[in-house]
């Protein structure tokens, strides 16, 4: 397929190379000389010097027979005009933009830019998954937001692993809601009961002592 | 009426100006603290005309300037592209009645009228205006 990439940076730049490595022929404009200078160096006479925004530069760049604009500027305003000018001027099927804001994201979308790539949601989904393996869940809030219900995994080698809920000085006004265990049996709370590694705690917590409650229960040993 | 204006260059500025002198409250949002020189200084001391320093194609900066209370949202930046941004936000999210913005370009003037948004170019005016001038001196 033909593909015109908007911006040869950072993104566009990798982005052109691994499209043509699928064998797909690919354009990209750049304003910047020394960027499209690079790019002709590295992948061959594929880029051109252009405003993403202009109809001439993206006439130029072969918009009229692409199946598709990749807008991956710096710039968001850029990123959306180049996609609404592509299809309004030269009608291209498929227009994909990132928006760096997520707010822009969301115009995007009632723009009717058809993929939107979000680089905040990217960025945080992938900092996410790569967050302690013990982390806080922010259930719900409770009461305007005074109190909240968490969930807490407790790590193997915690220091409060053995003891019993009542040994623990638990943050005034923390009242442990549910426990369960790694192979996910649920444990009525009471004093009695034994902390275990890997349980799950649910509780309700005023959410002014949340961290409090999170570095006791996650505290190594 | 209410009248909000992104960019507080030339155009931004002259037309803050003469809508103010009509008696319209008016709202300019322009980044750069420093290029504001062109508004009237009085207005903008006294609290008449309201100055707001942020990014204008953002929602903040829209709320900040009272977009829910706006009945005219005009983008009057020198960047096309930007002006369309901040204009299709007023226009879809905001739900402003009145949205025009400032173009340079034919590209981008085709593109906004086609989606509602009153456009303004300059250049295109003015050389209206000179050839009616030429036209009738004849």
């Amino acid at each position: 397929m033909y593909l015109v990439i908007v911006g040869g940076g950072k993104v566009g730049a990798p982005l052109a190379s691994s499209l043509i490595n699928e064998g797909h022929e690919v354009f990209v404009l750049d304003h910047d000389p020394d960027t499209v200078a690079s790019l002709q160096r590295e992948l061959g006479m594929i880029a051109t010097v252009g405003e993403a925004t202009s109809v001439r530069a993206l006439q130029e760049a072969g918009a009229s027979r692409a199946g598709a604009i990749i807008a991956t500027t710096d710039s968001d305003e850029d990123n959306l005009a180049a996609c609404q000018l592509a299809r309004s001027n030269f009608d291209i099927p498929r227009t994909i933009a990132i928006a760096h804001s997520p707010e822009n994201a969301e115009l995007f979308d009632i723009a009717g830019v058809d993929l939107v790539v979000s680089a905040t949601d990217l960025v945080l989904s992938n900092l996410a998954t790569g967050l302690p393996a013990h982390p806080l869940i922010r259930l719900m809030p409770i009461a305007d937001r005074s109190q909240e219900l968490v969930a807490i995994k407790l790590p193997a080698a915690g220091t409060v692993i053995g003891h019993t809920l009542s040994e623990l000085t638990l943050p005034y006004g923390t009242k442990i809601i549910l426990m369960v265990t790694a192979e996910g049996q649920s444990k009525t709370p009471d004093a009695d009961t034994v902390v275990e590694a890997e349980d799950q705690i649910v509780a309700l917590s005023p959410a002014n002592s949340t961290s409090e409650l999170w570095e006791l229960l996650t505290e190594l040993r | 009426m209410n009248v909000i204006i992104v960019g507080a260059g030339n155009l931004g500025s002259s037309l803050a100006r003469k809508l103010s002198d009509l008696g319209h409250r008016i709202t300019v949002i322009e980044k750069n603290p420093k290029s504001v020189s062109l508004l009237p200084r009085g207005r903008v001391d006294s609290g008449v005309m309201t100055v707001i320093h942020r990014d204008g194609s953002t929602g903040a900066a829209m709320i900040e300037a009272g977009i829910a209370n706006a009945d005219v949202f005009i983008a009057a930046t020198g960047k096309d592209s930007l002006n369309g941004l901040a204009a299709q936000r007023a226009k879809t999210i905001f739900r402003v009645e009145e949205v025009m913005t400032a173009v340079k370009d034919d590209g981008a003037r085709t593109l906004y009228d086609s989606l509602g948004i009153t456009t303004i170019n300059k250049a295109s005016i003015a050389a209206d205006r000179l050839v009616n001038m030429l036209v009738e001196e004849k």
